[in-house]
């Protein structure tokens, strides 16, 4: 699904990404974990079409397209979605407005009719009852005020009712309370499907003892440094960063 | 509607004293292109409109918007709207006696006294509630030749009544105009006014309106002002607060583009307290426009008590677009709480980077901001039952706006 070779991607003067390597395919769960600066988000965001990050060389595919032709409203509407480590408060936007408005830019991608204001409203109810959240944030502003657990859900809300092909989490678990922490991995784990793949960007290992990943991955200095199954993010948690480091290193 | 009386050279004598950007309240605002229209038009004889016949626009903002009445056209009052009215509680009047209704404090006070020597007087009856809303229709050029016209309305609530007002301004026609307006408003005691002007003028037109209120004890002013069109817009908006207790909430949203110059001047006289005022302008700019948001609010020795509040937001969405936003607090006495602020941004990236990766193009993710950012102005304005067509406005506009943004 997912295909990443070789990527090399600056922001301003500093080379971030340096031959970063990844294949995703449908149905699995993939966890990126490293340290601070590794790359992490910058991964995230290259993936989602922000366009203050170069790609000075390397490639993406995804569904066999070449990913960074796309516009990220192509890319969204194509089923990538990128859960924000900070969402964006947009005061005067309706938080339902603007979930309708994702749903049906996917929908009038795909051919179909928008969604009915009945099918909408049933839909967006049934996937808040899952993530625990209350029906009156439909008609708050985009996070406006939103608590940072509250801003995590609506990622994942607005995850559920776009149902993605690919998903990219960055690290959605931060700053939350274990409560949160299981509404939001439930969420995840619900969308779990094999014709779906999720990444998880996380700095702990706390989430995936949620959600479950097929594999991980650790970042170091701009590209993976070491590629395992669960056991890995257990064994990073006991012996830091620093191992994989200096395993990368020596 | 001017009477023979009027000569030409008093106007011609008013038009030579408009002010200039030498003064310091008309700094970033240029008269001449209005004195040019006048003087071409004197030159042909300055002629006034004939009739005052609606035109169709005017007919279909009637009833576009529910309210009751009173129709300018080119400056001369439409008798029938005039006859028409019948609200039980208010009384209009016509009042062309020669010495103006008017005190005459400015430059262009004295130019629409010289343009016109009719005028509207509306009072409202002691403790009575008027709920539908009093329009002023107000509507130049379309076939008639263009010029200049003014209109000149006094509006009077008597103590503790209540009354809302539509002020429309617009106008159409290929020829140059200027229309000139003047308006005073008085609260009595525990009164309350809820006001909405709007003004969507052609784009070659020009506009200047200058309102005066005067607040009662205990009366509440609010007024939310929208400004679409016009090419030179210059409003004045004066409040005297002289009696404690007494509210102000003044808000307004100005959306220009092109060549357009649109200038809101607030000024508020603090002179008892305690009593509040409180003022947020938005404006959102592109192409070549040149806006001006001026507020000065002076609290007078002895009105302590006063809560003075000013804001101002703009979205340039240009690089050529300018603001000038000047708040300007003057405080003579000591128990006052008093706060301004002033921002001048362009739409935020992030957001717009966000509203992308949920599907929407970055045309429907700057509209969605754009009228965001508008709409807290809307949601602020007092007559709920305007907010249906503001918004359709608005976001017309907008998508004009964002055209020419595009290109």
């Amino acid at each position: 699904m997912l295909e990443i070779k070789n990527l090399n991607v600056s922001i301003g003067d500093s080379h971030i990404l340096r031959g970063l390597s990844l294949n995703v395919s449908a149905g699995e769960i993939h966890a990126i974990m490293g340290p601070n600066g590794s790359g992490k988000s910058t991964l995230a965001q290259v993936i989602a079409g922000h366009d203050d990050y170069k790609v000075s060389s390397g490639t993406v595919t995804y569904n066999e397209q070449d990913l960074l032709d796309l516009d990220p409203e192509e890319r969204a509407r194509e089923g990538i979605f990128l859960g924000f480590q900070y969402p964006v408060e947009i005061p005067g936007v309706n938080n339902a407005y603007l979930l309708k408005a994702a749903v049906n830019a996917k929908r009038k991608h795909q051919g179909l009719t928008e969604i009915d204001a009945f099918e909408f409203l049933k839909l967006a109810k049934e996937k808040m009852a899952l993530l625990d959240m209350d029906p009156k944030f439909l008609n708050r502003g985009v996070n406006e005020g939103f608590s940072g657990g509250e801003k995590k859900r609506n990622e994942i809300l607005q995850m559920a009712m776009l149902e993605p092909s690919l998903a990219i989490l960055d690290e959605t678990d931060s700053g939350l309370d274990i409560d949160a922490l299981r509404a939001v991995a439930e969420g995840v784990n619900a969308l779990r499907s094999p014709d779906r793949a999720i990444v998880l960007v996380t700095h702990y290992q706390r989430l995936l003892d949620y959600v479950e990943p097929d594999f991980v991955h650790v970042l170091s200095e701009g590209r993976i440094a070491r590629s395992g199954d669960k056991s890995l993010a257990l064994q990073l948690e006991e012996k830091g960063y620093d191992w994989v480091r200096e395993a990368a290193n020596g | 509607m001017k009477s023979a009386a009027l000569s030409i050279d008093t106007l011609r004598e008013a038009i030579a004293s408009l002010p200039t950007k030498h003064q310091e309240d008309w700094k970033y605002t240029d008269l001449s292109p209005i004195a040019h229209v006048g003087n071409q038009w004197l030159d042909r004889g300055a002629e006034f409109a004939s009739s005052s016949d609606i035109p169709d626009a005017g007919l279909q903002i009637q009833q576009w918007i529910d309210a009751e009445w009173l129709v300018v056209v080119n400056g001369a009052i439409n008798e029938q709207s005039l006859a028409a009215m019948n609200q039980p509680g208010v009384n209009v009047t016509r009042r062309n006696d020669s010495t103006g209704v008017l005190e005459r404090n400015t430059p262009l006070d004295d130019l629409n006294a010289a343009l016109s020597d009719d005028g509207l007087c509306i009072c409202v009856s002691a403790n009575t509630e008027i709920e539908r809303p009093i329009g002023l229709l107000i509507i130049d050029g379309f076939d008639s030749p263009a010029g200049m016209s003014a209109v000149r309305i006094e509006i009077d609530l008597a103590a503790g009544s209540q009354a809302r007002f539509v002020e429309y301004h617009t106008s159409s026609g290929a020829a140059d105009h200027y229309a000139n307006s003047v308006i005073s408003l008085k609260l009595g005691d525990a009164s309350r006014a809820d006001y909405v002007r709007i003004q969507d003028r052609e784009k070659n037109h020009h506009q200047t309106s200058r309102m005066s209120v005067n607040l009662g004890c205990d009366s509440e002013f609010k007024h939310c002002a929208f400004d679409f069109g016009g090419k030179l817009v210059r409003n004045d908006l004066n409040v005297d607060i002289a009696n404690a207790g007494a509210t102000a909430t003044f808000d307004g949203l100005y959306l220009a583009g092109g060549h357009q110059h649109i200038d809101n001047h607030t000024r508020t006289d603090h002179r008892v307290g305690p009593a509040r005022s409180h003022q947020e302008y938005r404006g959102i700019l592109t192409g070549n426009a040149q806006c001006v948001w001026n507020g000065k609010a002076i609290v007078h020795d002895g009105a302590d008590g006063t809560d003075a509040e000013q804001a101002n937001h703009n979205l340039l969405l240009s690089a050529s677009a300018e603001i000038d936003a000047k708040p300007e607090l003057e405080i003579y006495a000591d128990d006052v709480k008093c706060s301004h602020g002033t921002t001048i941004g362009q739409l935020d990236e992030t957001a717009l980077f966000y509203l992308r990766t949920r599907g929407l193009s970055k045309h429907e993710a700057m509209q969605v901001l754009t009228r965001a950012f508008a709409h807290a102005i809307v949601s602020k304005s007092p007559i709920d039952s305007l907010h249906g067509v503001l918004t359709e406005k608005i976001a017309n506009r907008l998508s004009g706006l964002m055209q020419e943004a595009d290109k």
